[in-house]
Order: C-alpha cells, then sequence, then structure tokens
C-alpha cells in the first residue's frame, strides 16, 4: 500500500478531531454589533403609546404586546392582551417562542421605555426583526391614554382630535360611559389621520 | 490497483492540494472587526443589575474633584452639541461611535483605566450605543442617568430622583379610577392569548 495513502488517512482523521474542537453553533443568529449600532441609530422602533391603543381598538391581529416588567406587576395591571416576559427571563427558551412570530409586530413595554429598549436590544442582537419599543411607557399610557389633558383654546385642531381620540380611547379601556357619538365619531377620525402625524408629542 | 497507483506523485499532489486549501481556508476565516464579548444571557443579567450608570451629581464630581479618570462622550449629532454640552465631552454622534479610530481611542481609554461615560438627549439615546459598548467588551463605559435634559435640570436644581425605570402611577388605581360606572376590563386575557399564540405559522396551510 501507498505510503501517501496512510499519511492522507492520517490527515483525515486528525481534521476529524479538529472538528469536535469547532465551537457549537448557536441556534439563533446573532447580527454584527455594527449592525445592531446602526439600528439602534434608527428612531424607527418607536411606536407611540397613541398607536399602541389604536391598535388594539382596531383588533389588529399582527399587534403582539410584550410587557417586560416582572409577573407580579403584570398581573395587577397590563394592557390588553399582553403576554408577560420579564426582561430578566428574555432568553429563557419557552419565552423565544413568543418572538420571531411571523407578520407579528412585538411591541416591548414597560414602566418606561428604558427597559422596553434594553428588551429591544438584546432581541435584535439576536437577530429578530419587526420588533417595537412603545415609546413612554406605561406611565406615558397613563398620562395621555387614560388621564388625557384638555389642550390649550389655542391649540390646534390636530391636537383637538388627539385629544377627542385619546377621551375615545380611554373609555374604550376603562368602560367609562362617554356619549356615544362622540366616542364613535372621533374613532374613525382619527383612524385617517393617525398613520402619518404619529410622531407628535413624546412624553 | 487503481490507475493513478502507477503514478505516485499523483497522490502525493492530491495531497498538497488538499492541504493547501485548509490551509488557505483556515487563513482566510473572516475575523469580524468587533465581536460579542457578552452572551444574550450575560447581558440581560447585565441589564437587571447594572440599572445604568452614573448620575450627574456623581459625573460632576468625577470631573471636578476626583483623581480618576474620566472621559465623557455626547453621543448627540453635531448640531445639538454645539448648542450646549457637559464642558469636557468630546463629541462622537451614535453614527460614528464604532469607527475604526473611535474603537482604537476606546481601546487605549480602556488599557489607561478611563471611565467613559456616554449621554445622549436623554437616556434612551444612549441606552443602546452603552448596551453595545457593554457587549462588545468595554466594561468601563458607562451611561449617564437621564441623559443632557436631566443634567440641565440638575444644574438649575430643578431635579427630583431620577428614577425612569419606576411606575409613576399605580397603574390598577388610576385605571380603575377612570372608571366611573363601568366593569373593569384591564384584566389581561393571558391565558387564552397564549394558547392562541403559540400556534405560530401552521395554521396557514390549506386554504381553498
Amino acid at each position: 500500500m501507498n505510503k501517501n495513502y496512510l499519511v492522507l488517512a492520517i490527515l483525515m482523521i486528525l481534521l476529524a478531531v479538529g472538528l469536535l474542537l469547532v465551537p457549537e453553533r448557536q441556534n439563533y443568529q446573532q447580527i454584527e454589533p455594527e449592525k445592531l449600532m446602526w439600528d439602534i441609530t434608527q428612531t424607527s422602533r418607536f411606536v407611540t403609546v397613541d398607536q399602541v391603543a389604536q391598535m388594539i381598538i382596531e383588533g389588529d391581529p399582527t399587534l403582539e404586546l410584550i410587557d417586560i416588567r416582572p409577573v407580579a406587576d403584570f398581573e395587577t395591571f397590563s394592557l390588553t392582551n399582553a403576554i408577560n416576559i420579564p426582561l430578566d427571563s428574555l432568553m429563557k427558551p419557552d419565552y423565544q417562542d413568543y418572538l420571531g412570530i411571523e407578520d407579528m409586530n412585538v411591541v416591548f413595554y414597560g414602566n418606561s421605555d428604558i427597559n422596553a429598549d434594553q428588551a429591544w436590544v438584546i432581541a435584535k442582537r439576536m437577530g429578530y426583526n419587526s420588533i417595537y419599543v412603545m415609546q413612554g411607557g406605561l406611565n406615558c399610557w397613563i398620562r395621555k391614554i387614560i388621564q388625557p389633558v384638555e389642550p390649550d383654546e389655542s391649540a390646534s385642531q390636530e391636537e383637538f382630535d388627539l385629544y377627542q381620540f385619546r377621551k375615545g380611547a380611554c373609555a374604550f379601556f376603562t368602560g367609562t360611559k362617554v356619549e356615544a357619538p362622540d366616542a364613535g365619531k372621533t374613532g374613525i377620525k382619527v383612524v385617517k389621520r393617525k398613520k402619518g402625524t404619529a410622531v407628535a408629542g413624546g412624553c | 490497483m487503481h490507475v493513478h497507483e502507477l503514478n505516485p506523485k499523483k497522490t502525493v499532489i492530491t495531497m498538497i492540494i488538499f492541504v493547501v486549501v485548509i490551509i488557505a481556508g483556515l487563513l482566510t476565516i473572516r475575523s469580524p472587526r468587533l465581536k460579542y464579548a457578552l452572551t444574550p444571557e450575560q447581558t440581560v443579567l447585565l441589564t437587571a443589575s447594572d440599572n445604568g450608570g452614573i448620575s450627574p451629581e456623581k459625573l460632576e464630581l468625577l470631573l471636578t474633584g476626583s483623581t480618576e479618570k474620566v472621559e465623557v462622550i455626547d453621543i448627540r449629532n453635531h448640531y445639538e452639541f454645539a448648542r450646549g454640552h457637559i464642558p469636557g465631552a468630546r463629541n462622537i454622534s451614535a453614527v460614528e461611535l464604532l469607527e475604526n479610530d473611535n474603537i482604537k481611542w476606546l481601546r487605549i481609554l480602556q488599557e489607561e483605566g478611563f471611565t467613559v461615560v456616554i449621554y445622549g438627549k436623554d437616556q434612551l439615546q444612549a441606552n443602546g450605543p452603552w448596551m453595545v459598548f457593554r457587549q462588545i467588551g468595554f466594561s468601563n463605559v458607562t451611561v449617564l442617568l437621564g441623559g443632557y435634559q436631566y443634567y440641565l435640570a440638575y444644574k438649575d436644581n430643578k431635579t427630583q430622583k431620577y428614577a425612569p425605570c419606576k411606575a409613576d402611577f399605580n397603574y390598577d388605581e388610576v385605571a380603575k379610577a377612570s372608571v366611573a360606572d363601568g366593569e373593569d376590563n384591564n384584566q389581561p386575557a393571558k391565558k387564552t392569548t397564549i394558547v392562541r399564540r403559540k400556534k405560530k405559522g401552521g395554521a396557514v396551510a390549506g386554504g381553498c
């Protein structure tokens, strides 16, 4: 037998042993730090509380709200149909199933937007797309939706429309009785308006 | 007997090509410029334990009195920076943070034991970059709580304690207080929801 074959065979075996030492591949595809930083500098990941309220009221089937507060907080109060993934268990496999569902827009929220943004950064790093952060968090939700403040008389029509929408939304979420035509009308009115100019006013 | 065994050189050539290809492969493995030093799990722990950086009071102290080596980076754009910034801050806007020169500079700072404080217009703006820096191994990078807005308020002595992640309200009570005489529909319908979501994409298959 040719000696070269023997050498070749030994080489192959060595390489095969080498394969065993190759680090195990993770089951998710991480994005590179540069890409992550680039995505972070984009503000398109933020949705306003008004947009979220709008989607809940319309029953948007693509909306997936994720509450990143601790379980106890979630159980006392949460948004409609929200799922609870406490920030510290974000990486647990059970919860991973809720991310990355096709055609779902995941919106993270917490008390404020800092923790939700942290969840967003980690999820983004792991390659999940269609994920968003509710700007201002629940604090902003209460201020704007549950306790809307009537704008000054000098305010623009848009601000009044927004206020009407928020009053309607407040009625929707708390069950307050509001004059029916008012709530109904503004509901439709704002549907038209909302899409483009949602950026107005941050918490 | 195989044909090429008549020519022993052929196996030598094959072997050489084989080895050369493997060596070439090893040499050209793309080594990424920046690597994650923390796993996602560790990052989760980071967010849980280190609730973000340094208060303006403490920064002030570091910048004036102490002997600790501090470098402050303002990640807002140049225009905002020009309109006002923390004295001694260096302006590197968020999109430029990972440029080669800046990474080199940060590595030097890290070796020399500097604390690097980054801030944006609010804490949210600096939160992402801070997390990226921590994840790629700059453990000396910290974030200014509340960002520039809160720093200015602190300077004007209009501050209350900055607690961004606390609930400002007792949500449940506030929501209930707003209820005049309706029923409370804030109860999470979580059990049913979870079942529904878990279904994933399977249902799509087989329409008519």
